[in-house]
């Protein structure tokens, strides 16, 4: 093998590897091109100080590079080598204009859609104990206050839902409440949206600020009926 | 041998193809209203002249009032439909939505953040871990047929600003409504007016009242009851800019120049 071939194997694996690999691992998500393409140019930057630690390898390693540059006595890839020069002036651009030209998008938003809650709403265990008229009881203030925009199905789609940006939660997708603790839960129902960390673009949210209008036993009953009707169970540390 | 470099040029072209693909895209959604330049006359005083046709039209839904009371649960108006335009000094925006009959109380207004502070798009509710800033309203009422600025910070705040720099203008046609709302890209008041800078997006929200009334003659849609849409974007467009396609030619150039001196030397080295 030559000794730029063990190289290109070794870029492609890792790409590879963090492109489709590692998103698949449980508990991990895509990684941006942006840090794939860092983890490239240091895998680039070993290679190269690999092969320039002695001058045989160093030899061996520039050699082909250097009569692919000059392309004396390449044959066939001649071609390939036109197009290398080509590719790469018009790769510099390309990148150059995507670094300079005025974007013409909005601001990208990365919203967090489950801020980490206020310390004296952690650990909080319902007060109201889960019996079927208790939770009968929430899900007939739920039906009151919270279906018009989280759904009489507590999908999401209630009748006044369409208009709010960020939409509003879809109790029965198992990364919404079946994530959460009860007491997140209450956090998020007494404060509402205003009550969310600059993280969770709190002007944005248009989740009322219940605390102003209902009892802590009323948001109590509510989170049962809301688990209840979702058919989800709350996150335990167990 | 030949074998090998073939093998050695496919490896390497794969690379490079891979590396493209994984350089950061620019697609995104757009979300925005775009306030067009133009050098003719700004169709101040006129929903339905043809000037608009050159903008495109951006559409939002619109959604009850539930944040605060007094809230609402049904509204009339399920969307509006937006287009802007802007000569550099004036920006001049169009709302259009279908609303079945013309009332002396039909209303609608354009919301804006002021200044850098971030404001919740409900009149600026105060939040709990954010330090928010004013909004600035731009209010017409079909009755009242004119414009008025106003400022807010949280329900039960808002207030008619002292200084009216808003012009408002609405006409009903076939069960629909056309206001043209138009103010200075800048004002001396930057504390309680949005300030407009070609090419930079700011926030805007959108409120409309149908002014029917309940068989008891009260009105059914009024103050917090009404339709509303969270934060959308907002950008006058600035005149083209090339500069990108300029800084990229340069940047090829230099490449270019660079790979050129780089040949040239491996083979003076090589030779020698």
């Amino acid at each position: 093998m030559g000794a730029l071939t063990k190289p290109i194997i070794l870029l492609v694996v890792i790409y590879l590897l963090l492109k489709f690999v590692v998103p698949n691992i449980p508990g991990s998500a895509p990684l941006p091109s942006s840090l794939i393409f860092l983890y490239l140019m240091l895998t680039m930057a070993g290679i190269v100080i690999y092969y320039t630690m002695s001058g045989e390898s160093k030899d061996a390693f520039w050699g082909p590079i250097q009569r692919f540059l000059t392309g004396e006595n390449i044959g066939a890839l001649q071609t390939a080598r036109y197009g290398v020069l080509i590719l790469f002036p018009l790769l510099v651009g390309w990148q150059t204009y995507g670094s300079t030209a005025v974007s013409d998008a909005p601001p990208a938003e990365n919203r967090t859609i489950h801020p980490a809650p206020p310390g004296e709403y952690t650990g909080l265990s319902n007060p109201v104990s889960k019996t079927p008229e208790n939770i009968m009881q929430g899900k007939g203030f739920y039906a009151a206050f919270c279906s018009p925009c989280h759904g009489g199905n507590f999908d999401g789609k209630g009748p006044a839902a369409r208009g709010f940006n960020p939409p509003p939660a879809n109790f029965s997708d198992p990364t919404t409440i079946a994530m959460l603790q009860e007491s997140y839960l209450f956090w998020r129902i007494k404060k509402g949206g205003v009550g969310l960390p600059i993280e969770g673009m709190p002007w944005k949210s248009a989740m009322p600020r219940w605390e102003v209008e209902l009892p802590d036993e009323w948001i109590w009953k509510i989170i049962l009926g809301e688990y209840d009707g979702a058919h989800q169970s709350p996150r335990t540390w167990e | 041998m030949r074998q090998r470099r073939a093998i050695r040029a496919v490896a390497g072209a794969t690379f490079v193809v891979l590396l493209a693909a994984s350089l950061p895209g620019w697609a995104q959604e757009s979300v925005a209203v775009r306030a067009m330049m133009t050098k003719e006359p700004l169709p101040l005083d006129d929903p339905n002249a043809a000037a608009w046709n050159s903008a495109p039209q951006a559409q939002f839904p619109l959604s009850p009032q539930v944040h605060w009371q007094n809230r609402i649960q049904e509204v009339t108006v399920k969307d509006v439909k937006v287009r802007a335009l802007n000569d550099g000094q004036r920006v001049a925006v169009l709302l259009e939505y279908t609303d079945p009959t013309e009332d002396p109380a039909d209303a609608a207004a354009l919301e804006f953040m002021v200044g850098d502070k971030k404001a919740h798009f409900a009149h600026g509710q105060p939040m709990a871990q954010v330090q928010g800033g004013p909004v600035n309203i731009w209010f017409w009422r079909n009755k009242d047929g004119k414009g008025v600025d106003m400022s807010a910070m949280g329900f039960g705040t808002l207030k008619t600003q002292s200084h009216q720099d808003v012009t408002a203008k609405g006409a009903y046609a076939n069960g629909t409504w056309k206001v043209v709302f138009s103010r200075a890209m800048t004002t001396e008041h930057p504390d309680e007016d949005m300030q407009l800078k070609p090419g930079e997006f700011i926030n805007i929200a959108f409120a409309v009242w149908d002014g029917r009334k309940d068989g008891a003659g009260d009105l059914v849609e009024k103050g917090s009851q009404k339709a509303v849409s969270s934060w959308w974007y907002f950008r006058a467009e600035a005149p083209p800019d090339y500069s990108g396609y300029i800084y990229a030619a340069l940047a090829t150039g230099v490449a270019l120049a660079f790979q050129f001196v780089l040949i040239r030397k491996l083979r003076k080295g090589h030779s020698a």
